[in-house]
Parts: structure tokens; C-alpha cells; sequence
């Protein structure tokens, strides 16, 4: 347990510094320690309003120019024609530290406020001109279809014009006034009208509700313009259509307008002469072209005000998210007006001091002063926060384990050994050499191919695939074990050495018994057992063992887990209280049932005096009837003897786990109060660690920062220990454990059952595909024999690699979860979240 | 019963209204939102709270009147949210619920139409709950016949709308008739319906509408006082629910003075804080009594209101709830204006004359 080289045993030990720093560096300084992302800042004024605190000002301006560039993000988004954006990696960093930092902070401000400018102003003006286009592209619709039906109306204008002759007169002096709405220009049939679009969704309600107005005296047309029309600014399609409506008399008309107006409809003027229509509308296709090209310019200006915007975006929003980090970072500092210094506090692994040193003092070099921000060590009690230095390849490994639950403070950390026992567990249950060579190389490809794919966007899914390849990579090695082991590839076996098994043929019996020939299959399943009848009593059998064994093998690992952590923190109780006796109950009767597996193996019991018997049914009598063994069934001399002291044995622990630890708190409480004292903070180890801080805490003020210590020892969390709860607490516990190690030997069964289901499977697969086209005869058969070939390799990637490997892998971290991580883990640990840079959903 | 079948149909909407009110600001959001210097400050601090970045987007200048539209917006977008999930009866009870609003947007329509605004503006500031289709032809109308015939008749207003046809032409006065006598018919019938309901939905939400029913004919009484309406026409605006009902009412009805609107008061226990202190202002000289009397008793309603609705929260299994939660985020859409206004205007004293909620 060296502290010096990292290890993923324990986590990082943790140490609280204490930062001064100057004003006039404090802004490089945290942007140092963002790239380094190393300290994780502790907030110094919680009491503060979020608007009261010193950099609120800065955190405003960021906020100002981030609603800026996020405004520019929308537009290139809302872009039709994909606007490309350089990518950050490409883009000429915008250094924001330094003596000229202010300066390039005001200059990017001023830009982003121009580039906002200008954009609002082009987009306003193709706004206005687009709306214009609109509406001339409307008035050509109108036009159009009126043109259409006065065109059909001119068949019945004979009758029109006898049946309203009456009415012509009064229409033909008011037809001055309103010359634009109305014809009655004699040659024509005499009837107003009013003509425009309107959204196609209001037609309905409009149509109802001037027929109520109106009382029924009207006449009302409409068709559907076929293309919709586009917002420029906020891309929404509305479809409209064009109506015309026949009324009668002055006040109607007016109320039409009124009531077409209200509902959002759009009127244009339109002529019932048949020349002024076909005049206006030669007008309206060549102002309309007029338009369009201007449109088109506009356009095409305001995508290249976007395209620079583009070039330099993925900067800006990087630089706007930095600075405001550093400034809600500044924010966490206790700000010392007089002194001109900012003080942070912050919890940094105890290695990198050094490192965090020589950033400080880069930072102030940066900047062009002579003043370094001070870092001082503080001692203290409060649990620092868990952190494990991953590399990309025990990375996963370690997130499979932190999204169950984040270690307590240097507590052995289950991580470690899940980068083995994960990839193992999975193994047993997809061992299969062919299907474990598939996911090995996809892994390897994933690999190989890191750097290209770290860059690309992978998506979610995939993108988890990705996280994950070095796992994938070992699951695929260690299924390719399991898989000899099993001696399954794709169903089939291997031969590789000389089987055990002869299969004589003795002509015409289709059965064949196997006959041992002396030889011994090296390594693995013997391939004789493929194909036979009792193939699967044996598999099953064999594998079913194989389970128990490995699960107890895992959960005694597990346990043992428990004595580096109690040692490691001075818990002597806990070995002699809960170490001991849950490592006897579980090896008395799960040990042994496992010594007994591995015994009955042993014995040749073709020449055995008595019949093997059945391990289930011993454990079962050994609980209702202790000893009592049937000497037909009997595995060795002595077994009642033996089982019923291993049934003492497991017995006599129940209480020892369940009183003990009780017991000796009550004492310690009991001591305690005899003496006098009503604290009941004695834990022994405590007491220690406190003195320590207080000698610091004098040091620290002997190196004059003034209200150091005190308050860091204030406010640590006084976690505070009932003798009450103790015992729950240890109830608890001791039912969960003893209950807990039955249900779990059970749970690894899970091993064989889903082996078990993987070989059948595949070997299903095998039969219903591709098994009766191996033999080809004639074109058909190659034929079919591709296509089944093809088709067998699809599922088994789909089903067997991608389906089954999910579901092998969350039986695999449900056992590392709940069946090993019951046995030792604590995980009542705070993650490390460090002030960094580097930003998780950049790709976005 | 209601705890057998409840959650069937209204569980989920219930649990995520109770989670919408979870987020109404507490009095140490106020307290911190009072602080404020500037409207950016008021800004920062509401993105802690529910209303998250709700005005990240806007450009700075922030005006008071952006504050509360993007409020009330959030608020319609949850009540859009709870009535597309709703099944019957709770969709019906929500419809219940957006009906005040369209009374009131047809009045403003109306009102202004009669002014000669133009429409559009009007339609503008139309609240988005209270809007029907075929809303915008209500300019169109010239009298109440008119109105009722060529749009009302359609909407689920046109009920109420029935008794007040005989009101020939519009002039304000009769519009305040109008408006008052749907108003009546409205309470009235979201009465008889939340009674049709039954179990806690009636009993919570008949106590709301009763005060409801009482506000309105207190501030008619007392409105009415000096106009030219007549005190049967006055007694015919009465709602005919509430706690003053009936014989209240009558004295309401004859009531000539802010006394007599006391002592009809005091009859009921809740009420009689209302007028308490009324005694003591009267002392001052009569001149500006009345205005302060007023302004401190629509203070006592709201805060009534604000404590009934509370009230219908401590009771599981009733549509009630949705009623309150829609009352009092709108009297916090209120407060969050109010405050605003007080910073931008530099109006500090006045800032804690808002009527708290948690």
C-alpha cells in the first residue's frame, strides 16, 4: 500500500489546500487550473445571493455573449443549406489569459455585437422582403384562381345578368367609389366581391361565421393554393387558400372585409375585367421577379454573413464556456477587499501538489506579474472526496462500478478487480470461441481505430460502445477461453487432441455406446460428448457445479475484501465481529459444499462401492436431519460428524454476528458515562486525527492567515453514532448476510442457466440456417447456401453477439452489483469533481 | 370512493400539478427577488428558480411586460399540458376553467371594438387560455344580438350569453352589465357542475367559487354606489351561490354605504377580517377613507383567494387542485410583475406590497 505510485486499490489520497491569490492573476490562474483540472473548489461564501457575489458583473457580459452565440448557433441551424462550422480542433485558439486578456475579451464582445447587428439587420430585411414576395406570390394565386372561375362564370352570364338586373343600377354609382373591389363594368355580370387568402386551417370558422353574419347571402369560393409558404425567420409551413366571395350591398361587403381582416385574412384588389386582371398580373409576375432577385441577394449575403460566423462559432462558444466557468469559479473565492486577494479552498490529490504549483506560478509568469497565488496545505477532518486515476483502459471498468455507488474515501475499491472478474463472469456465460472472436475484433477495430472515432460523433448508442471497447476487448478474450473450455464454436466442437470417447460402429444400431479408450482430453470439454444423447445431462450437470464453485470462489474473494478496509481504518472490532463470523457461516456451508463438488469429481464412481450421491439432497438433510447420512448415499467416512460441527459452526455465527458488535458499543457507552463524560464521540481513531488538526491549525496561524483552522474543523460533518442504531443497523446486516448467502449462491446459477441458453441457441441457429444447405447440389443449392450463410452470420452478430452479449453482461454486473459489492462496499463516497475544461458534450 | 378509482384516470395529472406547484416561489425567493437592483439581477435570480432560463433568450433591455408574457406562457404551456392528458370529467372541469378567461377576452374584444382599437393589437393582449377560433369576428358585432347570433352561439359561452340579450346596445355600462351577468351565469353553472361531481371536488371547489361569488357581488355593491344602476338591476348581477347568499345578498342589494357592506360582512366569520381595521382609517377624514378601504380590501381578497387555493391542496382525489394551482400561479405571475415594475421604476417602498403565496 505505497503511497507513491497511483494504484486503483485505494483511492487518491486527497489533501484540502488553501489558495491566496492576487487579484490581478486570479483570472489566469483558475483558467490554469481548469486545463490542468485538477482542484475542485469548495463554495467559500454559501450564504451569498448568487447576484451579490463578487464577478456577478463578468458572469453578465459572458451570459450576454453566450445568448449572442447561441443566437448564431440557431440561425446556422435554421439554415436551409448546411452552413459548415469548423470544427474547434481546427480553429486558431482565442488565448484569453495573459496581460491581453481584457483586451481580447472587449474585442470578441465588440465582434460578437457586430455580427449580431449585422445578422438582425439582414434578417429583417429578408423578413420585410420576403414578406413582400409573400404577398405578390398570394395576389398571383388570387389572381389565378379568380381568373379561373370568372372564366367557368362567363359560360352562365346570361342568366347572372337577367336575374340581377334590377340591382345593377345602384351598383354602377357606388362601382366609383370602389372601383378596386368591385365591377359592375357593364360588359361583365354585375357582382362584388371581395378576394384574398387565408390559412387553410380558418376556412371552416371563416366560411361559418360569415354565413351567420351574413345571414346566408353570400357566395363564396375557394381552392387550395397547392405549395406552402415559408417562414423565413422561424421556418413554420402555412398553407393558405385563395377565396372570393359574392355579396350583395354596400354594408356587407364591409362587414366581409371587416370580419376577413379580423380572422387574419389577407385582401387584394382584383378587377372583374378580364384585360385589367390579365394587365395586373403580367405586372405582378414582373414585380414579383424583380423581387425575387433582390430576395436572392439578400440571401445570398446574409449566408455568407453566416458562413464567417461559422468559421469562428465552435471558438467562441468555447471561449464563452471557459470564461464562464473561471468566473463562476471566481465566484466560490472568499474576496478579501483590503488585502486584494482572493482566498479558495478545494480538495487536490496530495500528488499533484507539485504539479498545481508549478501551474500557479506559470499562471503568474503568464500574466506578466511577479506575484504567484499561494497554496497552503490545511489538515483537516471532513472525508475528502474519492478519486481514481483511470486510464482509457481501466476507465470502464471503473464507471461500471461508480454508477453502483462512489467509493468511501480509500476504501478498497471493487473497480480493481471487476477489470478482470468482470470480463471472466461474462465469459462463462457466452463462452463460445467464434462469437467471442467476433466481438474481440470488432473491439480491436474500435481500438485501432481510437483517435479517428474519439474525433467523430458517434451517437448515443454506438457512442457507448465506443466508452466501453476495452471491455468489450476482454469479454471477447475471455469468452474465446470459456469457449475452448466449453470446446463450442458456433455450436460446433473443436478437435483438437485425441478424444476419450470410441464410437465403434456396429452397422445397423443407430445407437452407439461410447466407449473409453484410455486417452485423456487435455484441455477443455471432450468433443466426444457432441452429439451424443446424454450430452446436455452431462453439460448441465458439469456446468452447474462449475457455477457454484465460482460463485463462492467470488463471494469468499469478495469477502475478504472487508480485512484491507478494516484494517486500513483501524476497525479492529469489525474483523473479530463481522469479518470472522460471516467468513465461517459462508464456508461451513457453502465451502464446503464446494469441497464436496470438487471431491465428488475426484472418485471414479464406476468403480465406486456405493452410488454417487446427490450433493443437493446432502446439503438439504444435512439442515433437516444433522447426523443422519444414508449410508447408500454416503460421500466419505465421517460426513455426519463433519456436517453436523460445520452446522454448529454456522449456527453458533449467527449470534456472534448479531450481539457482538452491539455489545462491545453499549460497553464502550457504558465506560464512558461511568467517567463522567455525555459525549458519546469516542471512537478512538477520531480523537486522534482531531488533535493533528488542531496542532496545524496553530501552525496556520502562525503563518498568519488569520480564521484558518477554525472554521474547517466547525463544520465537518459530526456523523453521530446511536448505541440505537448500532444495533439496528447490525440486525440488519447480520439477517441480510446469512439470508443474503443462500440467495446468492442460488443467483450464480445464473452462470449456467445463461451458458446453458447461449449454447442452445446458437446451436438452433446452427440447425434452422444453415445445417441442411452444407451440402450444395446444383446452382440452387450454392445458392441457397450463400444466402443461408449470410443470413446465419447476421443473427448470430445480432442475436447471439449483440442480444445475448447484453444480456450476459448485465447478468454479469448484476453479480458484481448486488452478489460480490453486498459482501465489503461501503460507497457512501462523494465523487472528485474538479474545475476542468474539458467538456463532455462538445459534439453536440 | 375517490381513493379506489381516483387515480385511474386523474393520478398522473394530479402528481404532476402537485409537482408544478412544488415549484411556486416561496417567501425566501421573494425575499430574494426584493434585493434585486436591477432587472438583470431579477433575471439571475429567477433562472434558480422553477422558471429556470425562461428569459435567457431575450435581448437585454428586459421590460416588465416580457417578464410576464414569457411567465404567463410557461403557465398556459403547463395548463396545455395537464388538458391534452385530461380524460373526461377533468377535461370538461379544465374547459370550466379556460371559460372565465373567454368572458374576458370577449369583453376586452368588445370593449375595444366599441373604442375602435384596432383588432390585431387587441387580439394581442387577449390572454392565450381565452381563445377561441372565431374569436376575432367578434369586432364585427355592433349589439348584443349581433354577437351572440354571428359568433357567441358556436362557443361554449353561449349559455350564459342567453340572459343578456335583451341589453340593446353597447355602451360601457352595458358591457359591465354583460360582462357581469355571463360572469354570474358562469360561476353559477361551474357551481352546479363542480356539484354534479360530487365527493372532495365539490366541496373544495364550491368553497372557492362561493368566495368567488362573494368577491364579486361585494366589489358590484360597493362599485355601484353613485352610478346610475339601479339597485334591481344591481341585485340581478348577484351571483346566486356563495356564503352571502341569500339573505346577504338582499341587504347588498339595498345597500347604500361601505357600512352597510360591513355589517352584511360580519355575518360571515371569514369575512369579517375584511372590514376590521376599517374604523380606525375613518378617523382620518372621509375624503380618501373610502380609496384606502378599497385598496386594502381587494389586498384581503387576494390574500383570502391565495389562502383558500392553498387550502384545496391539503386535500387529495379532487379536481380542485388544478382550479388552485391555475389562481395561484397567476396571483404569482402578479407578484413577479409587480416586482419587476417596483425595480425598474425605482419604486422601493412599494416592492413588498405583493401578496405572498408559500
Amino acid at each position: 500500500m505505497s503511497d507513491d505510485y497511483p494504484s486503483l486499490l485505494r483511492s487518491e489520497q486527497m489533501s484540502l489546500v488553501r489558495l491566496y491569490v492576487p487579484t490581478e492573476v486570479a483570472h489566469d490562474t483558475v483558467a490554469e487550473l481548469g486545463e490542468l483540472g485538477d482542484v475542485q473548489f469548495k463554495d467559500l461564501n454559501p450564504n451569498v445571493n448568487p447576484f451579490q457575489r463578487s464577478f456577478v458583473g463578468e458572469i453578465r457580459r459572458i451570459d450576454e455573449m453566450s445568448r449572442r452565440v447561441r443566437f448564431f448557433a440557431t440561425q446556422i441551424e435554421q439554415e436551409k443549406d448546411v452552413v459548415p462550422i469548423r470544427p474547434l480542433y481546427d480553429s486558431a485558439p482565442v488565448i484569453t489569459v495573459g496581460p491581453r486578456a481584457p483586451q481580447t475579451m472587449d474585442e470578441l464582445d465588440v465582434t460578437l455585437a457586430a455580427h449580431e447587428q449585422r445578422l438582425t439587420q439582414m434578417n429583417e430585411s429578408y423578413q420585410k422582403l420576403s414578406e413582400r414576395t409573400k404577398e405578390l406570390i398570394e395576389a398571383r394565386h388570387v389572381l389565378r384562381e379568380t381568373a379561373v372561375f370568372f372564366d367557368k362564370a362567363q359560360d352562365h352570364q346570361t342568366d347572372i345578368r337577367t336575374s340581377f338586373d334590377d340591382s345593377a343600377a345602384p351598383l354602377l354609382q357606388h362601382d366609383d367609389r370602389e372601383n378596386q373591389y368591385s365591377a359592375g363594368a357593364g360588359a361583365q355580370f354585375d357582382l362584388e366581391f371581395v378576394a384574398g387568402t387565408i390559412e387553410r386551417v380558418r376556412v371552416p370558422t371563416f366560411e361559418r361565421v360569415l354565413w351567420r353574419v351574413l345571414r346566408g347571402n353570400l357566395y363564396m369560393n375557394h381552392t387550395d393554393i397547392a405549395e406552402p409558404f415559408v417562414d423565413p425567420v422561424t421556418g413554420v409551413e402555412t398553407r393558405k387558400n385563395v377565396f372570393i366571395i359574392f355579396a350583395h350591398g354596400d354594408a356587407l361587403l364591409a362587414k366581409i372585409r371587416k370580419v376577413a381582416e379580423s380572422m387574419g385574412a389577407t385582401l387584394y384588389p382584383i378587377d372583374a375585367n378580364a384585360d385589367k386582371r390579365s394587365e395586373s398580373f403580367r405586372e405582378v409576375e414582373g414585380r414579383l421577379e424583380d423581387l425575387q432577385n433582390v430576395l436572392y441577394n439578400t440571401g445570398a449575403s446574409r449566408r455568407t454573413e453566416l458562413i464567417t460566423i461559422g468559421e469562428n462559432l465552435r471558438s467562441w462558444q468555447d471561449v464563452v464556456r471557459k470564461e464562464k466557468l473561471i468566473y463562476e469559479t471566481l465566484n466560490l473565492f472568499k474576496y478579501d477587499a483590503g488585502q486584494k486577494t482572493l482566498t479558495a479552498e478545494g480538495w487536490v490529490p496530495t500528488r499533484d501538489i507539485t504539479m498545481i504549483q508549478l501551474a500557479l506560478r506559470h499562471a503568474a509568469e503568464e500574466s506578466g506579474t511577479s506575484v504567484a497565488a499561494v497554496l497552503d496545505e490545511l489538515r483537516t477532518q471532513k472525508t475528502p472526496p474519492t478519486f481514481n486515476r483511470t486510464n482509457k483502459f481501466t476507465e470502464g471498468f471503473q464507471t461500471i462500478m461508480d454508477s453502483y455507488g462512489v467509493a468511501c474515501y480509500q476504501e478498497v475499491n471493487p473497480g480493481l478487480f471487476a477489470v478482470i472478474t468482470f470480463p471472466f463472469l461474462f465469459a462463462v456465460m457466452f463462452g463460445d470461441i467464434g462469437h467471442g472472436f467476433i466481438i474481440f475484433t470488432a473491439a480491436l477495430y474500435m481500438i485501432l481505430a481510437e483517435r479517428k472515432l474519439a474525433r467523430a460523433d458517434l451517437g448515443e448508442i454506438s457512442g457507448q460502445f465506443f466508452y466501453g471497447r476495452y471491455i468489450i476487448l476482454l469479454m471477447g478474450l475471455f469468452s474465446m477461453y470459456t469457449g475452448l473450455m466449453y470446446n463450442d464454436i458456433f455450436s460446433k466442437s473443436l478437435h483438437i487432441w485425441h478424444s476419450a470417447w470410441d464410437f465403434p460402429s456396429n452397422g445397423t444400431d443407430t445407437k452407439v455406446t461410447g466407449i473409453d479408450n484410455g486417452h485423456r482430453y487435455p484441455f477443455g470439454l471432450d468433443p466426444g460428448w457432441h452429439g451424443a444423447d446424454n450430452n446436455l445431462v452431462f453439460v448441465n450437470s458439469y456446468k452447474m457445479k462449475m457455477s457454484v464453485v465460482l460463485g463462492v470462489i467470488h463471494m469468499t474473494f469478495a469477502l475478504c475484501l472487508q480485512l484491507p478496509n478494516h484494517l486500513k481504518f483501524k476497525r479492529s472490532i469489525d474483523v473479530w465481529a463481522n469479518f470472522i463470523p460471516q467468513m465461517i457461516f459462508l464456508q461451513s456451508i457453502f465451502g464446503y459444499l464446494v469441497i464436496c463438488i470438487l471431491y465428488k469429481w475426484s472418485i471414479d464412481w464406476s468403480t465406486a462401492s456405493t452410488q454417487p450421491p446427490s450433493l443437493l439432497n446432502m446439503l438439504i438433510s444435512m439442515f433437516l436431519s444433522p447426523g443422519k447420512v444414508d449410508p447408500s448415499e454416503q460421500l466419505y467416512a465421517g460426513q455426519p460428524f463433519v456436517q453436523v460441527l460445520l452446522l454448529l459452526l454456522a449456527a453458533i455465527c449467527v449470534p456472534w454476528l448479531l450481539i457482538t458488535k452491539p455489545y462491545i458499543a453499549w460497553k464502550e457507552m457504558h465506560k464512558i458515562q461511568e467517567q463522567g463524560y455525555v459525549s458519546i464521540r469516542g471512537d478512538g481513531d477520531g480523537n486522534g486525527v482531531h488533535r493533528d488538526s488542531s496542532d496545524e491549525a496553530l501552525e496556520g496561524e502562525e503563518e498568519g492567515n488569520g480564521q484558518a483552522m477554525v472554521e474547517a474543523a466547525d463544520d465537518s460533518e459530526n456523523e453521530h453514532h446511536d448505541f440505537g442504531e448500532v444495533v439496528i443497523h447490525q440486525i440488519i446486516h447480520t439477517i441480510e448476510f446469512c439470508l443474503g448467502c443462500i440467495s446468492h449462491t442460488a443467483s450464480y446459477l445464473r452462470l449456467w442457466a445463461l451458458s446453458l441458453a447461449h449454447a442452445q441457441l446458437s446451436e438452433v441457429l446452427w440447425s434452422m440456417t444453415l445445417e441442411s444447405w452444407l451440402e450444395p447440389t446444383g446452382v440452387f443449392g450454392w445458392i441457397m447456401l450463400i444466402v443461408m450463410g449470410v443470413f446465419w452470420f447476421v443473427l448470430t452478430v445480432f442475436i447471439l453477439c449483440i442480444m445475448e452479449g447484453l444480456s450476459a453482461f448485465l447478468h454479469a454486473l448484476r453479480l458484481h452489483w448486488v452478489e460480490a459489492n453486498s459482501k465489503h462496499f461501503e460507497g457512501g463516497g462523494l465523487a472528485f469533481t474538479p474545475l476542468t475544461f474539458a467538456n463532455p458534450d462538445l459534439k453536440e | 370512493m375517490e381513493a379506489l378509482l381516483f387515480n385511474v384516470d386523474g393520478g398522473f395529472l394530479e402528481g404532476t400539478v402537485r409537482g408544478y406547484k412544488a415549484g411556486i416561489l416561496t417567501q425566501s425567493h421573494y425575499a430574494n427577488l426584493t434585493q434585486c437592483e436591477s432587472l438583470e439581477d431579477f433575471r439571475t435570480q429567477l433562472s434558480a428558480t422553477d422558471y429556470g432560463n425562461f428569459l435567457a433568450n431575450e435581448p437585454l433591455p428586459i421590460s416588465t411586460a416580457t417578464i410576464a408574457d414569457k411567465a404567463t406562457q410557461i403557465l398556459v404551456d403547463q395548463f396545455k399540458y395537464l388538458r391534452n392528458n385530461a380524460v373526461e370529467p377533468l377535461s370538461k372541469f379544465l374547459d370550466y376553467v379556460t371559460y372565465a378567461y373567454m368572458i374576458d377576452n370577449v369583453i376586452l374584444l368588445i370593449t375595444g371594438t366599441l373604442h375602435e382599437r384596432d383588432t390585431h393589437e387587441l387580439i394581442e393582449r387577449c390572454h392565450p387560455l381565452g381563445i377561441f377560433e372565431s374569436m376575432p369576428a367578434l369586432c364585427v358585432a355592433s349589439n348584443v344580438e349581433e354577437l351572440y347570433q354571428s359568433v357567441l352561439v358556436e362557443t361554449p359561452l353561449a349559455p350564459y350569453f342567453r340572459d343578456c340579450l335583451s341589453a340593446s346596445d353597447l355602451d360601457d355600462l352595458n358591457i359591465e352589465i354583460i360582462r357581469n351577468t355571463v360572469y354570474k351565469a358562469y360561476l353559477e353553472d361551474f357551481y352546479a357542475y363542480c356539484g354534479s361531481l360530487g365527493g372532495p371536488t365539490a366541496d373544495v371547489m364550491q368553497r372557492i367559487l362561493s368566495f368567488e361569488a362573494d368577491r364579486r357581488t361585494i366589489n358590484l355593491t360597493i362599485n355601484s354606489f353613485n352610478t346610475e344602476l339601479s339597485k334591481e338591476e344591481r341585485a340581478n348581477l348577484f351571483p346566486a351561490i356563495g356564503r352571502l347568499f341569500p339573505e346577504g345578498n338582499n341587504q347588498l342589494a339595498k345597500a347604500d354605504e361601505i357600512d352597510q357592506v360591513r355589517l352584511v360582512c360580519e355575518n360571515v366569520g371569514e369575512y369579517r377580517q375584511f372590514f376590521a381595521d376599517a374604523g380606525v382609517s375613518s378617523a382620518n377624514g372621509p375624503g380618501d377613507e373610502d380609496s384606502s378601504v378599497l385598496s386594502r380590501l381587494e389586498d384581503r381578497f387576494f390574500q383570502m383567494e391565495v389562502h383558500l387555493n392553498k387550502m384545496a391542496f391539503l386535500q387529495q382525489f379532487q379536481y380542485g387542485v388544478f382550479f388552485a394551482y391555475m389562481k395561484l400561479k397567476e396571483q404569482e405571475i402578479r407578484n413577479i410583475t409587480w416586482i419587476a415594475e417596483c425595480i425598474a421604476q425605482n419604486a422601493k417602498d412599494r416592492i413588498q406590497d405583493f401578496i405572498p403565496i408559500f
